[in-house]
C-alpha cells in the first residue's frame, strides 16, 4: 500500500468497513494488516513490554472489530486504530501498574527546564548505515524504552509512526504545546543517551577516519 | 542578535523540522558555525529521527501477524 494515494486508501479502507460491518467478518484483517506495526508500537510504548504490547494490540483490535460502526471517518482509520490501542494500554496499566499510570496523568511536569547536553560528539555514521547494524537497532530501542511513558508515548507518536502533532495531541488528549514541549525533551535525552554508545563503537571510529573526517577525540 | 547555547536547545525540534522562521533559523546557524557542541545536538537529534522513522526499528516480532490473525479467527 506504500505507493497509494491518501484518498485511494481511504476510499478502499470504508469500502472494507462496509463490507465488513454487512456480515464479511473474514476481512477484517485486511482491513488492520496494513497497521499491525503501528497498533503493536503503540501499545508497546506504554507497557513497555513485548508480550503484553501484543496481547494488547490484539485485544485493542478486537475492540475496535466490535466499534467499527462507530467509525465515522473524521480522523484517519489509523489514528482511530492507535486512540484505541493508548485507551486499551492505559487501562491495563491503570489495573496492574497504578503507580506507573500516576506518572502519565501528571501533566505539570513537562516544563522544559534547563537543559544541557551530555556529551559531546558528532555521529560517524550515517543513519542507515548504522541501523544495518541490529546492535544499533537494540540499543535504540532499548533507550527509547527507557524513557519515562510520558516521553515515550509522544516520541512513539511522532518521530517512530510520523503522526503529526496536531493527531498525536488529539490521540494523547493534550495540548499541542504539551506535545511540543515532550517531544523535544524526549529526542534531547534520546540523544544524551545513545551518543556514547555510538561513539564508542570500532565501526563507527573506522568510518570516520575512512572518510576523512576529523575525529574529535 | 547572538543566540546562547540553551536558546539553541530550546528550538532544536523547530529547527530538525524545518518550522523555525527564517531570521531565527540564519541565527541559530550562525551559532553552530562556531559551536560545535551544538552542531553535535542537532545531528545527533536528527539522526535518530532519521533512525527510529526507518521500519528497521521496532519491527514486529516473529509470528505476531500468525498468532492475530488466529486470535480474531477465534475471537471475532
Amino acid at each position: 500500500m506504500g505507493l497509494k494515494k491518501t484518498e485511494e486508501i481511504m476510499a478502499s479502507e470504508s469500502e472494507l468497513i462496509r463490507r465488513i460491518l454487512a456480515g464479511e467478518r473474514d476481512l477484517y484483517y485486511e482491513l488492520v494488516a496494513p497497521y499491525e506495526r503501528m497498533v503493536y508500537v503503540s501499545a508497546l510504548s506504554l507497557l513497555n513490554n513485548k508480550s503484553d504490547a501484543e496481547d494488547c494490540a490484539q485485544e485493542a483490535l478486537l475492540k475496535a472489530f466490535r466499534h467499527l460502526g462507530d467509525f465515522k471517518g473524521e480522523s484517519k482509520f489509523g489514528s482511530w486504530l492507535v486512540r484505541i490501542t493508548l485507551n486499551e494500554a492505559k487501562m491495563r496499566l491503570r489495573k496492574f501498574r497504578p503507580e506507573l499510570y500516576e506518572s502519565l496523568d501528571k501533566k505539570v511536569n513537562c516544563q522544559d527546564g534547563e537543559y544541557t547536553p551530555q556529551s559531546l560528539g558528532d555521529w560517524r555514521e550515517t543513519p542507515s548505515e548504522a541501523l544495518e547494524r541490529k546492535e544499533v537497532r537494540d540499543m535504540l530501542e532499548m533507550a527509547i524504552q527507557s524513557l519515562s511513558e510520558m516521553y515515550r508515548e509522544v516520541f512513539v507518536l511522532r518521530d517512530v509512526q510520523g503522526l503529526d502533532v496536531a493527531t498525536a495531541a488529539q490521540v494523547m488528549g493534550v495540548s499541542e504545546a504539551v506535545v511540543k514541549t515532550r517531544l523535544l525533551r524526549a529526542r534531547l535525552r534520546l540523544r544524551d543517551m545513545l551518543q556514547p554508545v555510538l561513539k564508542d563503537s570500532s565501526v563507527l571510529s573506522h568510518r570516520a577516519f575512512s572518510k576523512g573526517r576529523n575525529p574529535w577525540l | 542578535m547572538v543566540m546562547t547555547c540553551k536558546e539553541v536547545w530550546r528550538e532544536v525540534s523547530n529547527y530538525v523540522e524545518n518550522s523555525l522562521p527564517p531570521k531565527m533559523r540564519e541565527e541559530l546557524e550562525r551559532h553552530l558555525a562556531y559551536c560545535r557542541h551544538c552542531t553535535a545536538v542537532i545531528d545527533g537529534v536528527r539522526n535518530i529521527i532519521v533512525l527510529v522513522a526507518d521500519g528497521r526499528t521496532f519491527s514486529l516480532p516473529a509470528g505476531f501477524s500468525a498468532r492475530l490473525r488466529a486470535r480474531l479467527e477465534k475471537d471475532l
